[in-house]
């Protein structure tokens, strides 16, 4: 077993970085927000004295930082709220648990432009976005109903999936090579009704990253993104109600403490009533249908001593489509996440994690001869052991993780009177296990490197029987497995890399190298994604996917850190890519594998990111310049094609005008290059069809798409604890026919010829949302 | 499912959702050759065409190829020599029979092309009918052939569809993969040449051609039903069918069975 030699070298190379000198103390504790005693992530905490330090808290709000001893300043702060500046005597290891209170509640307080300076220069992190939830709430959007993966493509490197999809795509990746978690739990389908709307309610959100490259090593599993969303806590000072009422859907959400400032809790709901309109209808056929969709996100935690907190988090959501008398389909996501905070000492801080999730679908034909039910799922088991150490320059992390995969492809059911034979196709199993180490290392005020390795090991386990198949599909064997054998096991090392190197406070450069992979894949020949999307696991016919990146990018803030600017270049490599044979039947196929096609990708582009932090009027200006290509020997006659979401240039402005204390206007822009697509080249005629002819694959391209989005929101007059607001949105306001498919058609006035129809799903839009909180 | 997201896009208040012509950029490629054989288990004139290829916008008037060398052979010696009865349509009158495989030699403008097909056994379609479905509201009366799918092979089946003598623009193609040893009732929906298609009314003439297609043939035909209707950036990424025919030529070469029914909607 080769694990074990590496797991020495991480674990030796570890141990020897805690052993250092005398006289040194540790200052460590939690930073919360004083309102809600909500832990704060990522806030800065600096120390000046003797010598000079910071870090950021943790996910969790801890922060420690060892120095020799003497008296310090602190000074702790995060964007939107006034930062502490005290005074210490390090003498001995001790803690500091500050709050933070908010900056609006203080109107004398003007906000410093001076929080988090420099953070995005100085931090060796790159391709990292944090999506502040406080401005995610003025940033338009469909409807009317904030959305946190709708506002991560409104960043370079991240493209839509176009209009109605909420899959997305981060440096030419697929829709299916993002890690998307929710308080660590992994979320197989992140879109409701179609893809119109997230899974993730933005009520219950707490914190948002998007890691678009040099993936820190604790992350894996997915080639090209890691969206890490986690969940509010809840106030543990006193109990809270929000609420929303908007066109489409409503929110309500109820926080509160379990036990004063120990521990508190979180229940979010949102839902859909599209329903009633369909009710409304006198038509029995669309009032006998469903359309909607619901979830609940809950979340508790406690403090059971200064050493230990416990947190139970979930998340519940459903989506029902159904015409009466045609057919039903419904899907959704479970997650539920049991984590424990250990505190060994003031610098060992300890994440331990028990995670299930699944995502299932079910679809039922009514039809009197071909009814029948199908229904599939992916399961998890996942258990996560994960260590901070927080030493003078280094910060460690090192952890373990193993997922217990299970995939029911499909399940069919049928009546009695059915032409449709029942099927059960064979469960997959496998099981994913990585150990990983990573190091924070302050090399010198000028150099910050973050470096890692991850052992990424996965094993496809009996029962079952699996086949392989000769280059043209055709099976050749398959052998039969037994419950609980492996069949077949993949290791892959990832090796993480980044640096920044300031130049001064302002400027500096970053360069990052990280390899991913990804033992998971979904197989859709469509190009948006759909409910019924099918997982595989990599097997003896599916290699991992593997994929390299190399990014260089150069950070300036200017003005006292109110403006940044940043511009990434980035290069992909990626191996094992699938495909699919022409005439591939994906769904209810025990031998889908034989379908597959497998080639390569690569990727590469510049990302240029300019933001006006604060001020009356913020936003920023997002532009792309990308392409993204895939090969494989039976398609294109073996030659580079561009990907479907390849789009040259891709652009968008978001401006935020706060007029007064009631007022602030936002708007959004987008303007991309169509998607490439195939077009064809020729036409002739087949058994009395006019068929298509064509030549290179995705050499055509979509009409571009532009979209202008405003919003207005109108805080009422606020007396007590009751605060409510409006929210005022108008989607696609200069109505343009955005396209969403372009298809082949006779030309309707002279049928021998042939002429391009393209269909547009929204005009203008508008919306609006009334908001509360007391 | 497209079908489907556009209705809930006008459910969503999206009152403009709509279509328009476009003009694209897209260049056309020289002219192909394009060959469509049929053999089939009746004793007729067997029809072998040749035609090439026009530029996608151009007038749907396809070239025809003549003075080609057309030749199938069986695979029990039979050597049956094709004549170009009119341009570009090459004939003999043979009849195929089930189980022997069928092999298409064609030589023209300097190059042959080659493919084989191997006739399945015929699949008795029992009766023709019209189903009416409530769909979206509204009450839709379709085609329906009825057969009973043999349990003991793996079945492929192509339909064709003529409504008062229009052939429907769709493609039907099925196979037993889920519904194996069953009896059928297949459902053909008719597409007419403009796009409000409301069914079959009562007294419209239906007609049905059922064939017993080998698996080549099958993924020939499901690869263009999976794109009719659909077109680019929704559904699969078009390409041409896989064709069991040599030489990069387009079309197909297919051995099949046939059958025909008609009936009066009522």
């Amino acid at each position: 077993m080769p694990l074990k030699p590496y797991l020495l070298i991480f674990f030796l190379s570890f141990f020897s970085l805690t052993l250092f000198a005398q006289n040194k103390f540790t200052l460590s504790g939690t930073i919360r927000d004083a309102s809600s005693g909500e832990t704060l992530i990522g806030a800065t905490v600096k120390i000046t004295g003797a010598t000079s330090a910071g870090t950021l808290t943790n996910n969790y709000g801890y922060f420690a930082l060892t120095q020799p001893e003497g008296t310090y300043t602190v000074t702790i702060s995060y964007t939107g709220f006034a930062s502490v500046i005290k005074t210490i005597n390090l003498n001995k290891d001790t803690k500091l648990n500050e709050e933070l209170k908010d900056a609006n509640d203080l109107a004398e307080v003007t906000v410093s432009a001076n929080n988090r300076k420099n953070e995005n220069v100085k931090s060796a992190q790159m391709g990292l976005e944090r999506i502040d939830m406080k401005s995610l709430n003025s940033i338009p959007v469909l409807l009317g109903e904030k959305d946190v993966l709708k506002t991560i493509q409104l960043l370079p490197g991240v493209k839509s999936g176009g209009e109605g999809n909420t899959g997305f795509y981060v440096r030419g990746g697929a829709a299916d090579q993002n890690l998307i978690i929710l308080d660590e739990a992994v979320v197989y389908n992140s879109s409701h009704l179609l893809g119109f709307f997230s899974t993730f309610n933005a009520d219950a959100i707490k914190d948002v990253s998007l890691y678009k490259g040099g993936m820190p090593a604790q992350y894996g599993g997915r080639l090209s993104s890691v969206l890490d969303v986690k969940m509010d806590d809840g106030n543990n000072k006193e109990f809270k109600f929000q609420g929303g009422i908007g066109l489409i859907a409503s929110r309500l959400k109820a926080e509160g403490p379990i036990v004063k400032d120990k521990g508190s809790f979180m229940v979010s709901f949102r839902r859909t009533y599209i329903d009633l309109f369909l009710r409304a209808s006198p038509d029995s056929s669309i009032n006998g249908s469903t359309l909607n969709f619901y979830d609940i996100n809950a979340k508790a935690n406690y403090k059971i001593n200064d050493k230990n907190t416990i947190y139970i988090s979930g998340y519940f959501g459903k989506d029902n489509i159904g015409v009466k008398d045609l057919f039903e389909n419904n899907w959704g996501n479970v997650t539920t996440t049991i984590r424990l905070n250990h505190i060994f000492n003031d610098r060992l801080f300890s994440n331990t994690s028990l995670i299930y999730n699944n995502y299932n679908y079910t679809v039922r034909l009514l039809n009197d001869v071909t009814n029948f039910k199908a229904t599939s799922l992916v399961r998890d088991f996942n258990f996560k052991e994960d260590f901070q150490y927080f030493s003078n320059k280094h910060t460690l992390r090192f952890g373990l993780n193993a997922t217990h995969h299970r995939i029911s492809p499909i399940d069919i059911t049928t009546s009695q009177e059915s032409q449709v034979n029942p099927l059960t196709q064979e469960k997959r199993y496998g099981l994913e296990s990585a150990a990983y180490v990573s190091d924070e290392w302050a090399v010198t005020e000028k150099l910050n490197l973050l470096y890692g390795l991850r052992l990424a090991a996965f094993s496809l386990l009996g029962p079952g029987n699996f086949g392989s198949y000769d280059p043209d599909g055709n099976i050749l064997s398959s052998d039969k497995v037994e419950s609980g054998k492996f069949y077949k096991n993949y290791l892959n090392l990832e090796p993480r890399f980044s640096l920044s190197y300031l130049f001064n406070e302002e400027n500096s450069v970053k360069a990052s190298y990280n390899r991913n992979t990804q033992n998971i894949h979904i197989l859709t020949n469509a190009t948006s994604s759909s409910p019924t999307d099918q997982y595989v696991l990599s097997s003896n016919n599916i290699k991992p996917e593997i994929a390299d990146q190399v990014a260089v990018g150069y950070f300036r803030n200017f003005a006292e850190n109110s403006y940044e600017f940043s511009g990434e270049v980035y290069y992909k490599w990626m191996q094992n890519q699938i495909d699919y044979r022409d005439a591939a039947e994906l769904l209810g196929n025990s031998n889908v594998e034989s379908e597959l096609l497998y080639g390569t990708g690569r990727a590469y582009g510049l990302e240029l990111f300019f933001k006006k932090k604060f001020g009356k009027l913020n936003g920023w200006v997002g532009y792309t310049l990308s392409r993204t290509e895939r090969k494989f020997a039976e398609l294109n006659n073996g030659n580079y094609f561009p990907s479907r979401q390849d789009r040259t240039h891709d652009v968008s402005f978001v401006g935020i005008y706060n007029l007064n204390k009631r007022w602030t206007f936002s708007s959004s822009l987008i303007y991309s290059t169509g998607n490439a697509v195939t077009y064809p080249a020729g036409k002739y005629n087949v058994g009395g069809q006019t068929v298509y002819y064509y030549t290179q694959r995705n050499a055509g391209r979509m009409p571009y798409n532009m979209r202008l989005d405003l919003s207005a929101t109108l805080e009422g007059r606020n007396k007590g604890k009751f605060q409510s607001s409006w929210n005022f949105g108008v989607y696609n306001a200069l109505g343009r026919k955005n396209p969403y498919s372009v298809e082949f058609i006779n030309d309707p006035t002279d049928p021998s010829k042939t002429v391009a129809e393209q269909t547009s799903l929204f005009g203008i839009i508008p919306s609006v949302t009334w908001n509360f909180k007391f | 499912m497209k079908k489907f997201i556009q209705y809930i896009a006008v459910l969503t208040l999206c009152f403009t959702s709509c279509k328009k012509i476009i003009e694209v950029d897209t260049n056309n490629a020289a002219a192909q050759i394009v060959i469509e054989g049929n053999i089939t288990d009746q004793l007729i004139d067997q029809q072998i065409v040749i035609s090439k290829t026009v530029g996608y916008d151009e007038k749907g008037i396809y070239p025809k190829v003549s003075g080609a060398t057309v030749i199938v052979t069986d695979d029990k010696g039979s050597r049956y020599m094709f004549m170009e009865k009119t341009p570009g349509v090459y004939v003999q009158a043979m009849r195929g029979i089930s189980g022997n495989t069928y092999s298409l030699n064609v030589s023209v403008e300097g190059k042959t092309y080659t493919a084989s097909s191997k006739m399945p056994n015929r699949v008795k379609l029992d009766s023709i009918g019209v189903v009416t479905n409530s769909f979206f509201g509204n009450e839709r009366k379709t085609a329906a052939a009825y057969l009973v799918d043999p349990e003991n092979e793996t079945n492929f089946y192509h339909f064709n569809l003529y409504v008062n003598n229009l052939f429907s623009r769709r493609v039907y193609v099925n196979n037993d993969r889920l519904t194996n040893g069953n009896k059928l009732r297949i459902q053909l929906y008719y597409e007419s040449d403009d796009d409000d298609d409301d069914g079959l009314k009562s007294g419209d003439k239906i007609s049905v051609e059922a064939e017993s297609i080998d698996s080549n043939i099958f993924d020939y035909w499901y690869t263009l039903s999976q794109q009719s209707g659909r077109g680019p950036n929704q559904g699969t990424t078009p390409a041409n069918p896989p064709s069991n025919i040599s030489n990069n030529a387009l079309g197909y070469f297919s051995a099949h069975t046939y059958q025909k029914l008609s009936t009066e909607v009522k």
